[in-house]
């Protein structure tokens, strides 16, 4: 029997043991607040009345610990993950939209993980490349098979690892556990379904396909940033160094007229934005790709 | 036996519930949205544990995750402030996109019902015929 506020608390913490901290700490303050307002209520009406005496009734409305509980870990499984905020579709100016990418987190987990593919890349397509020939070529040899399937298994990790990284950057809804394994078929027939899956062979592609899309995304991101930062930036590197921005074509110099500086700056920001909304739609695709290069049709 | 038939009616008003009382929440604080009055968690749940005294599966503390959810998504707002007794309590407001989504889901909920007591009273039934 419960005979306090502080102790439904505890017990409802215990409930959700193991959930996000973030639910649990919702969880109670949003019990704490009820509670608590309830029984000073319960005082308002009969103020002879114990803690002990009061809680009961109080909290047979608003569900035991236990209920509760399941309330909050219900609706937790419905929310989106992490970035995946539904799009306001309230009406905006074109130009408000066009701005607003800057405190979109969608944008800007896009453009960490664009920058971020190109180390990803190198590593999946080294592991790929590597476990790929070493296990091929000593195929002919008794350890090549046992070798080809901790080589495949390993893939599998991959493909759940980045998996989570676009699920946490992009926003794509992607497994969030490992495949679990039908333990009713023999380990023969486990094996044999690691060859025949789809989910093996275009995992192992996508991981090859990284490093290009990775040296791309890379690439491109940092050259459209820096690049714009620089334009931004005239103003100050002119006092700095008392140089205009130039470009050397054959021979002649070309020199930015003092008038041209302001349009530097407004192309600048105009550049930046444009590429927080490239990085958008891009991983917008890459994590379309993703989901269809990682994610197995059965489970 | 009992028990199994008990646990079954409980199931189904659970799953009842679970699936209205967005809906609900969302009508509640259109109201309040009315009165221009913003309504806290324990009032909310007060106004709809006394429309719904005879669903004893209907609990109050299951609301506050709706809330948040629905603050999730944007269809509400909260704001604390201090009480003068008792702890800080969170304020929920009806944003537009809220008062917009609102509007759908009634539809929505008359078409269901509608097609719900269609369905008992047998009606299809006898055009069938």
């Amino acid at each position: 029997m419960i005979r306090s506020v502080d102790e439904y608390l505890r017990q409802l913490k215990k409930e959700l043991a193991g959930s996000d901290p973030a639910v649990i700490q919702d969880a109670v303050s949003d019990a704490e607040e009820h509670l608590r307002i309830a029984l000073a209520q319960a005082y308002k009406a009969n103020p002879n009345i114990s803690e002990a005496d009061a809680i009961p009734p109080i909290i047979d409305k608003y569900g035991s610990a236990e209920e509760v509980a399941a309330a909050y870990r219900q609706m937790e499984q419905r929310l989106p993950p992490g970035l995946g905020r539904p799009a306001s579709s309230a009406r905006r100016s074109p130009i408000a939209r066009f701005f607003g990418v800057f405190a979109d987190p969608k944008a800007w987990g896009a453009l960490l993980y664009m920058i971020l593919a190109l180390g990803t890349g190198i590593i999946y397509f080294t592991w790929v490349i590597t476990g790929l020939s070493v296990s091929l070529g000593l195929l002919v040899l008794i350890v090549g098979l046992p070798l080809l399937i901790l080589f495949l298994l390993s893939v599998r990790v991959i493909g759940f690892v980045e998996g989570r990284l676009v699920e946490a950057l992009l926003g794509v809804r992607m497994p969030r556990r490992q495949r679990a394994t039908d333990k009713s078929i023999g380990w023969w027939q486990r094996i044999k379904n690691l060859f025949r899956e789809r989910n093996t062979w275009t995992t192992m592609a996508y991981s090859i396909s990284q490093l290009p899309l990775g040296i791309v995304y890379f690439t491109v991101f940092v050259a459209l940033i820096a690049g714009s930062l620089y334009f931004i930036a005239t103003p100050i590197t002119m006092l700095v160094f008392h140089a205009p921005p130039y470009v050397i074509v054959g021979d002649t110099e070309y020199r930015a007229v003092n008038w041209a500086i302001p349009l530097f700056v407004i192309g600048g920001v105009l550049l930046i934005t444009a590429a927080m909304h490239l990085a958008k739609l891009v991983g917008r695709a890459h994590g379309g790709l993703a989901k269809f290069m990682l994610v197995s049709k059965k489970t | 036996m009992v028990d199994e038939i008990e646990s079954a009616d409980k199931k189904f008003q659970k799953e009842l519930i679970s699936g209205t009382s967005a809906l609900v929440l969302l009508s509640v604080l259109n109201d309040a949205n009315d009165a221009a009055e913003p309504m806290y968690g324990y009032q909310i749940a007060k106004l709809i544990h006394s429309q719904g005294e005879d669903i004893p599966m209907l609990k109050e503390g299951a609301l506050y995750p709706v809330l948040r959810s629905l603050e999730n998504s944007h269809l509400l707002v909260s704001r604390v402030e201090p009480s003068v007794s008792g702890p800080p309590r969170r304020y929920y407001r009806i944003t537009d996109e809220g008062l917009k989504t609102l509007e759908r889901w009634r539809k929505i909920w008359s078409q269901m019902t509608t097609f719900v007591d269609a369905i008992m009273k047998g009606e299809s039934h006898d055009q069938e015929r």
